[in-house]
């Protein structure tokens, strides 16, 4: 890992990284390991997640019921937790997304291009 | 397992097979083993701060703050102990005798029967319903059973595995060396079965003991009887008892602590079966028309109330069908069993206990009010503390929750040390009220030691109390301006202010409105209890004896009762010390009353008098004057149509007419010429001076039960025994047990000189709580306002302007509070006059003395804090803030 590539990196927002991980469980149940990979393969490596920080928001979701999780074997044959969406987190994920894309649109015109020439 | 344990117990092995899965990929894309290692515990950041934050996922929010809120409202009690344990006492002292009284009701009413199994318990009554005249006889409980109905629905239940009847409280003689009154119970000879109460020695009774009537004289003797009349004789079992005149063999002795089923010690058990050689003279097994039976079910198992009402409903139903005479209707009251279960105690109990109760919760009510005042006066002490914590960005019911947490641990606690110190002492005041009841009051069997439902009852007024005095200065406490509490102008002008005044100024106006109201009443009640003492009954009581004789009970027959009394009067008359002796049907003031409807010539309504059967001596033994006509002669007796009335019966029954010669006539048709009118006394009830009354010549008719009135001129206690000794001379068999007539008065003066003891306590309670709370509103608010008089004092007021200020201040939430209170108090006394004898309703002495008396308690309580801001100075007050 280069200093150049560190910096380019952006630290997540709050809130956004439940987000993430509904999103990327849309595409079928997961373990941990391989959530963390793929926020960071999806986002071309410029999302850094502090691989850590998946797991509160992990017990976090599972505790809101809007994951579940059960044992499983990884592709290498080792144990591991599998996370599924709930029907309750499909629906939420569906509210958060709508949620997002407001606020990005929001953030995006005032960064618009006519604001950065007034200032 | 829960999901959350299952969750924290797997994490250790999902952050280790997560580092080993990417290290395992740092490995494939080249690195060293040590290295990947190393970046993959990089990349995963602080192992211990995530399990961290996966715990506070997974924490219980709302236990962990309490818990913090615990230990913190604990630090801030503990940091002004003084007010702490101001306030804890204050709440001791209201739970506490709340909790005791709680507990004495509960053991005359909600405690189930000392039996095994009490639950399992049900006490059957009914309640009869004639259409037209109804003429069921009862005996000692209108909502009992006769004989064949007991066995009616013992024989055709389907819900009980067993159903007991029994005739409580039977007067015997017990003959041994010497002759003692004992009350018995007559029961059926499942009792000891079904209430699976069998005997320490010897055995209950079975069915064989109540096969016929009248053939099995067995006994079971109480415990307590047998340690103290046998001197616990270890060969009693097997022996011969002599109990009104016959005798008994026991069979078994009761196991230490059984007294019966009913709240009164019965101390022996016979086969109801030996009902009639209990009571000579009266058969109550044959009579199906008299309630005399209790009933006691014992369930079976998983049978409910409800099916117990239904089942028995339906033999109810057909007693009614066969019922000859007017038609009748019964309604069935099943109760768990307890001392109190009979439709009739209820409706005399359940008034008397919520008055009682409602007067005890009035002093929790002051105690609560106090504590509120205490907790708004440290409210302002802490005002920079919450401010604090607001402006931090706590939430408004978040801080609720921890004052309110605060408050509940004081009254928690409070109600904990009450309550104990109620356990303990409630068992002692119990003892003292029984010690001071006159002395032929039966000793009651009530257990007043705490059970569920006290310790219920505790913990909910616990939780009542730190609510009801927390929650007001909670919700004020919180809602803060916080710029000027963040300043430090503790002074807080203008509307703050005053609308803590008027909060303070509320409490402590409805504190001594309810002062009042108990004071009031308290002072009712004294009085009444004065007028007792100091009564005339208007007939001369001191230096006479009584002996009630009821020689029927004691086995005798009309004969030989007659024979008694003659030659018992005779020789009494010849003892030493003895004036005078006579006799009559009820000794006054002996609550023994005979009443009848008479018809009077010229009227066509008969009219209800109670009347007496007196002999000639009567009038002139207890002094009342026979102001027209003339006494009985010795050769009056019940024959003679003659009658005596009152001045007051004469007047009301002849108006303006000479009563000499006039005629009363019985319902019977039997006519009674007046012979003489007797000045009125208040020989029947305490208190009526100018009932009707009648006195007729006493004759054979009541020989078996008669009151014998001796004036003596010597001392009491000799005379007594002399009396005893003639009569046992005659026959060594017979009771006497000479009273005083006074004791008679004391009956009548009993409960309300309880009543009056106990209110008086608890006024005297309320007026020391009430005086606290006004001492402590007046001492708040002179500390609050020290610059405000500061100011008075510099622009030119004097120290008794101040003061004068001050005073009016405080007062004016008492006056109002006072004058709600006196209004309430006289809204209500009707209600205390009906219960209590000699009390009036608007008694001025006590509308008067008490509201003085507490306004000048409240002014003492008001001046003491009130000369500390006579005495400010100014340029201290106007510095220090």
């Amino acid at each position: 890992m280069s200093t150049r590539e560190q910096n380019e990196r952006i630290e997540l927002l709050q809130g956004t990284l439940d987000l993430l991980i509904l999103r990327t469980l849309q595409r079928g149940p997961m373990h941990g390991h391989a959530i963390a990979k793929a926020i960071e393969f999806r986002s071309d490596e410029v999302l850094q997640v502090e691989q850590g920080s998946l797991y509160p928001a992990l017990h976090r979701l599972i505790k809101r019921r809007w994951i579940s999780a059960e044992d499983g074997t990884s592709e290498n044959n080792r144990r591991a937790k599998f996370y599924a969406l709930t029907s309750k987190g499909k629906r939420q994920l569906t509210v958060e997304t709508g949620k997002w894309d407001k606020l990005a649109r929001a953030i995006s015109q005032i960064l618009g291009p006519g604001e950065q020439e007034g200032a | 397992m829960t999901k959350r344990k299952r969750m924290l117990a797997d994490l250790e092995r999902d952050i280790r097979e997560h580092l080993e899965m990417e290290t395992q990929d740092n490995i494939d894309r080249g690195m060293s083993k040590g290295d990947a290692r190393h970046a993959a515990l990089l990349k995963f950041g602080n192992v211990t701060r995530v399990k961290e934050q996966i715990w506070e996922v997974w924490s219980v929010v709302w236990l962990e703050q309490l818990l913090q809120d615990v230990r913190f409202g604990i630090r801030t009690l503990l940091r002004s102990p003084g007010l702490t344990v101001a306030a804890m006492m204050a709440i001791a002292l209201g739970i506490g005798i709340n909790v005791g009284i709680f507990s004495v009701l509960n053991g005359l009413a909600l405690r189930l029967l000392p039996v095994p199994r009490a639950q399992e318990l049900v006490s059957v009554n009914q309640v009869l319903h004639f259409q037209g005249r109804g003429d069921r006889q009862i005996h000692n409980g209108e909502n009992w059973f006769s004989y064949s109905e007991y066995q009616d629905y013992r024989d055709h239940n389907h819900v009980f595995t067993g159903l007991v009847a029994y005739e409580p409280y039977i007067e015997a003689n017990l003959r041994d060396t010497d002759v003692r009154q004992v009350l018995g119970t007559a029961a059926s000879c499942n009792y000891f079965d079904v209430l699976i109460e069998h005997p320490s020695q010897g055995r209950g009774f079975v069915d064989s003991d109540c096969a016929s009537r009248g053939a099995n004289a067995v006994v079971v003797v109480s415990d307590d009887l047998w340690r103290g009349k046998f001197a616990s004789d270890p060969s009693l079992v097997g022996k011969k008892i002599v109990l009104n005149q016959t005798a008994y063999t026991v069979i078994g002795i009761a196991r230490p602590g059984f007294t019966g089923t009913e709240p009164i010690p019965s101390a022996f058990w016979a086969p109801l079966t030996m009902q009639q050689a209990l009571e000579p003279g009266v058969d109550r097994l044959s009579e199906d028309n008299m309630s005399w039976l209790a009933l006691l079910g014992r369930t079976r198992p998983g049978v409910t109330m409800e099916e117990v009402r239904a089942d028995l409903g339906v033999i109810a139903g057909r007693i009614d069908q066969s019922h000859a005479g007017p038609r009748r209707t019964t309604s069935l009251a099943i109760h768990a069993g307890t001392f109190f279960s009979s439709p009739e105690e209820r409706s005399f109990l359940i008034p008397v206990a919520s008055v009682v109760l409602g007067a005890f919760a009035l002093v929790l009510l002051i105690a609560c009010a106090n504590v509120a005042n205490l907790l708004l006066a440290r409210a302002s002490v802490r005002h920079k503390e919450i401010a604090l914590r607001l402006s931090m960005g706590a939430g408004r019911w978040r801080l609720v929750r921890q004052l309110l947490t605060e408050s509940l641990l004081l009254s928690l606690a409070g109600g904990t040390l009450g309550s104990v110190i109620a356990f303990w002492s409630f068992v002692r005041i119990m003892q003292l009220v029984t010690s001071h009841l006159p002395h032929d009051f039966p000793p009651l069997a009530v257990n007043v030691a705490p059970n569920l439902h006290v310790l219920a009852y505790a913990l909910a007024l616990s939780l009542f109390t730190g609510i009801a005095f927390g929650l007001v200065p909670a919700l004020r406490t919180s809602r803060l301006e916080l710029n000027s509490a963040m300043k430090g102008d503790g002074t807080q002008f203008g509307t703050a202010k005053r609308s803590g005044r008027f909060l303070l100024g509320t409490l402590v106006g409805s504190q001594v409105a309810v002062c009042m109201v108990l004071l009031l009443a308290a002072g009712l009640l004294l009085r009444g209890l004065y007028s007792a003492q100091t009564i005339d009954p208007g007939f001369e009581m001191k230096g006479v004896a009584t002996i009630f004789l009821n020689l029927e009970k004691q086995g005798y027959d009309p004969a030989h009762a007659t024979l008694f009394r003659q030659r018992f009067r005779e020789r009494i008359k010849g003892l030493p010390g003895v004036i005078e002796v006579a006799e009559a049907e009820c000794a006054p003031l002996s609550h023994d009353f005979s009443g009848s409807e008479f018809a009077v010539s010229g009227r066509p309504e008969t009219v209800p008098i109670e009347y007496n059967h007196v002999t000639p001596d009567y009038f002139s033994l207890l002094g009342i004057p026979i102001v027209r006509g003339r006494d009985f002669t010795p050769t009056e007796t019940h024959a003679a149509p003659r009658v005596i009335v009152t001045e007051s019966t004469a007047r009301r029954l002849w108006p303006g007419q000479d009563p000499l010669g006039k005629a009363v006539r019985e319902i019977s048709g039997r006519e009674y010429t007046v012979i003489g009118v007797a000045k009125d006394a208040q020989v029947a009830h305490l208190g009526q001076l100018d009932a009707n009354y009648l006195y007729f010549p006493a004759g054979t008719e009541d020989d078996s039960r008669s009151y014998v009135l001796v004036r003596y001129a010597t001392g009491f206690t000799e005379v007594a025994k002399s009396i005893r000794e003639a009569g046992q001379s005659i026959d060594p068999g017979v009771s006497i047990d000479a009273t005083r007539l006074e004791d008679y008065l004391e009956v009548w003066r009993a409960p309300s000189r309880i009543v009056a003891a106990l209110s008086g306590a608890l006024g005297g309670l309320a007026l020391l709580l009430c005086s606290i709370g006004v001492y402590g509103m007046v001492s708040y608010s002179v500390s609050r306002s020290v610059r405000d008089i500061g100011i008075r004092m510099a622009l030119g007021a004097d120290g008794a302007k101040v003061m004068r200020h001050v005073v009016w201040q405080a007062m004016r939430p008492v006056l109002i509070g006072a004058t709600i209170g006196a209004a309430l108090c006289a809204a209500v006394s009707g209600v205390l006059s009906s219960m209590m004898f000699g009390l009036g309703t608007h008694d001025p002495i006590a509308f008067i003395g008490m509201p003085v008396f507490l306004l000048a308690v409240a002014l003492a309580a008001t001046l003491i804090p009130g000369r500390r801001a006579m005495r400010v100075d100014p340029i201290v007050a106007l510095r220090c803030e």
